[in-house]
């Protein structure tokens, strides 16, 4: 590492190193990642209870059994039948909750005992299985074996032939996208306003005119804009890796290579979008010298990406393949926030991947000439508010 | 050798330096004085290149100053300036570091400074938890821990206590005495004139004046003061090449035109004339009365003095 990039690599781990060790981090990491936590305990304990019914079986309806335990897949229900000695000792379970009914009496036409209103699901399975036990009964009354109509009927059933066929991951996946739009557009926000909240801080305690005259304005800019993405990405594997895992464990995310994909393009749009709102970012703490003012030139540039993220959000998740996010995720300022989410959910075609990812890049080049320009022409004007149009006059030499 | 060569700056219609040239040698400490508002501040800013010229050029060593060789200027800015949250230690090897220096040559440097300067004890201490005075002692370490070839230290007395001074006074005369050339600015002028080699007065961005304490003394108009207690008021005031006369507690003090023997001869004999004369004596101004007169001096476009040492 030697000659003009020495500083740049110096200045990115002052601010790495400050920002690493400092309370915000820590804890702000730990706060999510607590949350994250409690969030993946709450969906394991609603996950682990649900949908095991407990039924109750006895004197008659106890041939219900079989029929009730084969009707429970069919309706997605997990179902245990438990037969009891008598109605009194069963109505008993229920009333203990230990039951979530008690069947009993005639198997076509059985007396449930529940505790109040029969869960829906529930209900059906045992529609089903007296559906079948009535059926069964009239099929031997006129000599016809139940089992050759099953037979018959298990072949039966159209077959469909879908343009696209729908995706066995589609909410994994979608959940991936909008967990991955949502911590870029955490991310930027968050490191983009630190990126501006130093500038100033530099401008604010002077010490620039330090750091000045010893490197380059773009040098400094640069530092400042890879160590703080560094300190953002870092987050952003620790918060996505965390979240990941808990999605693991709670089983409602396979690993394959569209996961791959959609971490590699998170991570790429990362580095991309943080450029260039970190440059945006910097440009505007430029033009201000008190950490008081910062938040006035900050807000057109925050609530621009804000409305874009909140839009692109709804869109995402009412119409994944409209034409609305298909446009707002080809324009440079938005893309890195809502492609990765479309990749993830499979559907961005490779021609708008590319197309999108020139245009930012482009985008990008121009934001870091312009902004790279208002940032040396301001970054050392003290006093009043710096106008837009006097830091984009003449560059310094 | 650091030259600041015909240097202009105009910030919008305001001229802040119009056409600002002097050299500082090696092993030579230059005084910059002047009122606020002269342009000191504005030429050191465009030598460590904080600021672009318009015209002009600041040379190193026979050239043009560039990144690279700006390094080598230990620079203390009018705004003092240091990161507040940021150890006083991690924050000098930094500035060295960033200076170009090595990262075990930053740490030595900046044990060796901060024990010279009395703040070894709070190199684990952020900034902003020192007095000011001490915040004041790290930002003379951080001008000198890349240990540089040429000073600029705008104002660095400001704000130091007596003990301070002597510090800085001394440092400032080791880095001369080491060959370094060593440029400061100062509103204490009897601490510029006993520390500078060469002092250099701006005025409205330009030099108007320039050249040792003694040379400036002789440049200056020769003063004579005589204390001739019988002496009528006015007995001077006719006297031929005599400017301008006043009356001070020392006596009367005559402003001559020209600092002839003749002119002088003229004086102590209609001193006498008037009775006994306890004392006649040439007076020396101090570097405070030859600044405020160079500064008083308000022809706009009033050229270095003739008979100033360039």
């Amino acid at each position: 590492m030697t000659g003009r990039l020495r500083p740049v690599a110096l200045i990115a781990r002052r601010e790495f190193a400050a920002r690493v060790r400092g309370r915000a981090f820590v804890f702000g990491t730990l706060a999510v990642l607590v949350l994250l936590g409690a969030y993946a305990a709450v969906l394991a304990t609603i996950t682990a209870g649900e949908d095991t019914a407990r039924v109750g079986v006895t004197g008659p309806a106890t041939v219900l059994a079989g029929p009730l335990q084969r009707a429970a897949p069919t309706e997605g229900v997990t179902l245990t039948v438990i037969p009891q000695p008598d109605v009194a000792a069963g109505e008993a379970a229920v009333r203990a909750g230990d039951l979530d009914a008690l069947v009993g009496g005639e198997p076509a036409r059985p007396r449930v005992f529940v505790e109040s209103e029969p869960p829906a699901d529930l209900e059906r399975v045992l529609d089903d299985a007296t559906t079948v036990v009535a059926r069964d009964a009239f099929l031997t009354g006129r000599g016809v074996a139940p089992g050759a109509l099953d037979a018959a009927l298990a072949e039966s059933g159209p077959v469909f032939v879908a343009v696209e066929p729908p995706d066995p991951q589609a909410g994994p996946r979608l959940g991936l996208g909008l967990a991955g739009a949502f911590l870029l557009f955490f991310s930027i926000q968050s490191y983009g306003a630190m990126v501006a909240q130093g500038v100033v801080e530099e401008k604010a305690s002077r010490v620039v005119e330090i750091v000045l005259s010893s490197v380059r304005p773009w040098q400094l800019l640069l530092g400042k804009v890879l160590g703080l993405g560094a300190v953002g990405l870092l987050q952003l594997v620790i918060l996505g890796g965390a979240g990941l895992a808990v999605a693991g464990v709670a089983g409602v995310l396979v690993v394959g290579p569209g996961l791959v994909t959609t971490l590699v393009s998170v991570v790429v749009w990362y580095l991309l979008g943080f450029a260039l709102y970190a440059t945006v970012f910097a440009a505007a703490g430029s033009l201000v010298s008190r950490q008081e003012d910062t938040q006035s030139v900050l807000s057109p540039v925050t609530i621009t990406v804000l409305l874009g993220f909140v839009v692109g959000f709804n869109l995402l998740t009412s119409d994944p393949r409209g034409t609305g996010i298909t446009v707002l995720s080809l324009l440079p300022p938005f893309s890195p926030l809502f492609m990765p989410a479309r990749v993830a959910l499979g559907v961005a075609p490779v021609g708008q991947v590319v197309l999108a990812f020139a245009l930012t890049i482009a985008f990008t080049g121009v934001v870091l000439a312009l902004g790279g320009r208002i940032y040396a022409n301001s970054v050392l004007r003290t006093g009043a508010r710096v106008s837009l149009r006097e830091a984009l006059g003449r560059a310094r030499s | 050798m650091l030259e600041i060569d015909g240097i202009s700056k105009r910030f919008g219609s305001t001229v802040a330096l119009d056409g600002m040239t002097f050299t500082v040698r090696p092993g030579e400490l230059y005084g910059f004085v002047g009122a606020n508002g002269a342009g000191k501040t504005t030429t050191m800013r465009i030598a460590l290149g904080v600021l672009a010229a318009d015209a002009g050029e600041v040379r190193l060593d026979d050239r043009p100053l560039d990144a690279s060789s700006r390094r080598r200027i230990g620079y203390m800015p009018e705004e003092r300036g240091l990161y507040p949250r940021m150890a006083v230690g991690t924050q000098l090897r930094y500035l060295a570091e960033l200076r170009g220096r090595s990262a075990a040559e930053a740490r030595a440097a900046t044990e060796r400074w901060t024990e010279r300067l009395g703040i070894a004890d709070r190199r684990a201490d952020e900034v902003q938890r020192l007095s000011l005075g001490n915040q004041q002692r790290v930002q003379l370490a951080a001008a000198l821990v890349a240990d540089p070839d040429v000073l600029v230290l705008d104002e660095p007395f400001s704000g130091l206590d007596p003990m301070a001074v002597d510090v800085m006074s001394e440092v400032l005369r080791e880095r001369r005495d080491a060959g370094a050339p060593v440029v400061f600015s100062s509103h204490q002028l009897e601490l510029v004139e006993r520390l500078c080699d060469r002092v250099g007065i701006v005025r409205a961005g330009r030099l108007v004046a320039e050249g040792t304490v003694a040379e400036l003394r002789e440049a200056s108009a020769t003063e004579v003061v005589v204390d001739a207690p019988r002496a009528a008021t006015g007995w001077a005031d006719v006297l031929p090449g005599v400017a301008a006369v006043r009356t001070t507690a020392e006596g009367t003090v005559l402003t001559l035109a020209d600092a002839s023997d003749a002119t002088l001869g003229t004086v102590l004999d209609a001193a006498r004339r008037t009775g006994p004369v306890h004392e006649f004596r040439r007076r020396r101004p101090t570097l405070a009365e030859i600044y405020r007169d160079a500064v008083a001096d308000h022809h706009p476009d009033a050229r270095p003095r003739p008979g100033a040492a360039a």
